[in-house]
């Protein structure tokens, strides 16, 4: 065993702090991430670790014996990449500011749209991968479990993630304020381009029914209406058909409007005064803001989706103070439970040593008791461990509520009394606790996980 | 005997009166071959009755007011059904055969009306027409309310969700879709007509056994009350005929509000329906 505490280490690149190119290079795909984990875990000095990739960040967590282990290192050789190029980007953060970091990446408080719920997600494949190559244990997995528990805490008690930030997503969005569920709903797409057959694809996610699709290209028209198993519609019958369509989206190149209000009224007539959403992404735009004053029909354009999409991204700044409180109190929470882990051992020795002299004393008086059935001698053990039991629980609860406190004085105090002592890693743990950093005597052995899970639950 | 084929014309005619408004407002073609057939069976009997009671009178000249009301009756449904025939103005039953069997009803228990077997009897008819009454009013609540919440709503989308000067529109964001508001608008009002229905239809058997009599329909709230109901049928029919929703039909919703508000109020000016009159 190491003479040093384990550390946590946590290095990466992220898209605030290294371009994409750089990015590109170290990324590493699911099919290579366990051998670059198993990689990782075989460095000297690493005792636990994972590898977070993912198109916007890059990051290797773990828990190393000592100081000196440098898991950058694993970047630099396992990419290549000469130290000069790829350390400037780089981050490292240690022990409590590592803890914190996770948490953040966890409840996608750093991602690039922040509030976005994928990150949760790859975190948890992160997590599934490092299991699977059996590069995690005791400390990493238990940090990850409180790493998803404060994610979905962020995301239950904030409203982070409650408004679309996309123009797509918006759109969808303002069709469900309209129209409820999209079921079954009719879908015209009026112009072929990217961003409509992104926004139709996010509407029929959602269920949307039908969907037409209307281009001069033919060609391209006829790809789009394969895609979505829809119908192509010439571009002549435009205005005979566009009444029939819930959900209008129009991105063509024509320079002057193509729905202007008496076709707005002509579709009105036609449907009965059933609502209509057009979505106009073209600019120029196809459809008149005029339409917008007809009763039934709303009409959204480009710089009306991204207004709401900004408005929404506000909203989601504010809520992140929120949630920042929420992760820091999380971590707070994170580093209690662990100094409880800590004095497992002291615990442990507390309750061996009862139990000695429970049984000490039972075998003293056993001359004097005489011959006992075995119900009575049953019922002289179970008098004696639950009058042991009830002495020590109270000890035990002062124990872990001082090292809860990080009160290191109080925990020498307590154990000075029974007489019993924790590792000189513990005292260690214990010390460093009370200066605010109690992770750095963190102790992973086998022979105390049992322990330590005992004292966590 | 004509009495008997007055009260078979009254079901008769009861069940065409249901089965109009399924007919007209959702074009259901099984309640229109229903509506058709109750309805023109029933304006048979009444006829055979309408005969027969005059017949028996040895005149041809009506003279009570019962008498005057069951050919009254006749004459609306007769009317409708050529109406219907000629114009295949279907719609108009929604008011001619509620009309009619309302004209007809009373006649038809007879000439002595009909009496309660007991007083436990009559409070729980008293009950059923207060309950279906408030039941009515309650949907009407409901559906005006959810007429305000879509004119915010709507007004919320058209104005591409930008809060005005000083004030904040998300704190709307809870409200429902569009058109889950304008179901619910729909549907209260849908839900409420049966019960108004109901709430009059008991009310007059409770009348009828009154002293009051034919004077209690002189009542001013009385006679706003099926006013009303007249009102409360056009309301669904424009709403369904004219496709109308949204906007003009919360609108439209709210002015119907204030009609029942003002048939409530009323009671301040009522003599005979009065409420804690004894």
């Amino acid at each position: 065993m190491s003479k040093h505490a384990p550390t946590l280490v946590l290095v990466g690149v992220n898209h605030k702090t290294a371009p994409l190119e750089l990015r590109e290079r170290v990324a590493i795909n699911r099919d290579e991430l366990p051998e670059a984990i198993r990689a990782l875990a075989a460095m000297p000095g690493v005792l636990e670790c994972l590898i977070v990739s993912t198109c916007n960040r890059v990051e290797l967590l773990a828990s190393v014996d000592s100081h000196d282990v440098d898991p950058a290192e694993f970047l630099f050789r396992q990419f290549g990449i000469e130290p000069s190029v790829l350390g400037p980007h780089l981050y490292q953060h240690r022990d409590r500011d590592a803890v914190r970091h996770l948490f953040r990446v966890a409840s996608s408080l750093d991602s690039m749209v922040v509030g976005e719920p994928q990150i949760l997600g790859q975190v948890k494949d992160a997590f599934a991968v490092a299991r699977a190559a059996g590069t995690v244990s005791g400390h990493l997995e238990h940090l990850l479990q409180c790493a998803f528990s404060a994610a979905k805490k962020v995301r239950s008690e904030t409203h982070i993630g409650s408004n679309s930030v996309s123009i797509a997503s918006v759109a969808v969005d303002l069709a469900r304020k309209i129209f409820g569920s999209l079921h079954g709903r009719t879908v015209f797409l009026v112009g072929a381009g990217k961003m409509s057959e992104l926004a139709a694809r996010h509407l029929v996610e959602q269920g949307a029914g039908a969907i037409l699709v209307s281009n001069r290209t033919i060609e391209r028209a006829e790809y789009m209406a394969e895609e979505f198993d829809g119908r192509v519609i010439p571009f002549q019958q435009l205005y005979d058909v566009a009444g029939d369509a819930d959900i209008v989206i129009t991105s063509t190149g024509a320079p002057h409007f193509i729905f202007r209000p008496e076709h707005g009224h002509a579709f009105l007539h036609k449907r009965r005064n059933r609502p209509m959403f057009f979505i106009d992404i073209a600019v120029p735009r196809d459809v008149d803001p005029a339409m917008n004053n007809l009763e039934g029909i709303f009409v959204y354009d480009v710089d009306d989706l991204q207004q709401v999409a900004a408005s929404h991204m506000q909203e989601r700044s504010r809520q992140a103070l929120d949630a920042e409180a929420l992760v820091d109190l999380e971590v707070d929470r994170f580093h209690q439970r662990q100094r409880t882990v800590n004095v497992a051992p002291a615990i442990v020795a507390m309750q061996k040593q009862a139990e000695e002299i429970r049984l000490g004393e039972l075998h003293r008086i056993h001359a004097r008791l005489g011959t006992l059935t075995a119900e009575q001698l049953a019922a002289v053990e179970a008098l004696t461990r639950g009058m042991v039991n009830k002495f020590l629980h109270p000890h035990m609860q002062a124990i872990k509520k001082a090292a809860r406190d990080g009160d290191s004085a109080r925990l020498d105090a307590l154990c000075e009394a029974w007489s019993v002592h924790m590792s000189a890693e513990k005292e260690q743990a214990a010390a460093t606790a009370n200066a605010g950093e109690p992770e750095a005597a963190e102790q992973r052995t086998p022979h105390n996980h049992e322990n330590q899970l005992e004292a966590r639950r | 005997m004509y009495l008997l084929w007055l009260r078979v014309a009254a079901i008769l005619y009861a069940a065409a009166s249901v089965a109009v408004f399924p007919a007209v407002l959702y074009n259901q073609l099984r309640w229109r071959k229903i509506c058709v057939h109750a309805g023109g069976m029933a304006l048979f009997f009444h006829f055979v009755s309408a005969v027969e009671m005059l017949a028996l009178a040895h005149r041809w000249m009506p003279i009570h007011v019962r008498e005057v009301e069951s050919l009254l009756g006749f004459a609306v449904a007769g009317l409708f059904f050529l109406a219907w025939w000629l114009y295949d103005a279907e719609f108009l039953g929604l008011l001619a055969l509620p009309a009619t069997f309302l004209l007809i009803f009373i006649p038809s228990l007879g000439p002595g009306g009909y009496v309660f077997p007991s007083q436990g009897v009559r409070t729980s008819w008293l009950i059923a027409h207060i309950a279906a009454l408030l039941v009515a009013y309650v949907a009407l609540v409901f559906s005006v309310l959810a007429s305000i919440l879509y004119l915010v709503q709507e007004r919320r989308l058209k104005s591409k969700l930008k809060p005005k000067q000083g004030s904040s529109w998300g704190f709307f964001d809870w409200l429902p879709p569009l058109d889950t508001l304008e179901r619910i608008a729909h549907a209260s009002l849908e839900f409420g007509f049966p019960c108004m229905t109901v709430g009059l239809i008991i009310g007059a058997v409770l009348v009828q056994e009154t002293p009051l009599g034919a004077s209690y329909f002189l009542d001013p709230k009385v006679i706003a009350s099926f006013i009303s109901w007249f009102v409360y049928v056009l309301l669904l029919l424009v709403r369904r005929s004219a496709g109308l929703r949204g906007r003009k039909a919360a609108y439209l919703s709210g002015a119907f509000m204030v009609v029942m508000v003002a048939v409530w109020a009323l009671n301040l000016f009522s003599r005979v329906h009065k409420f804690g009159a004894p």
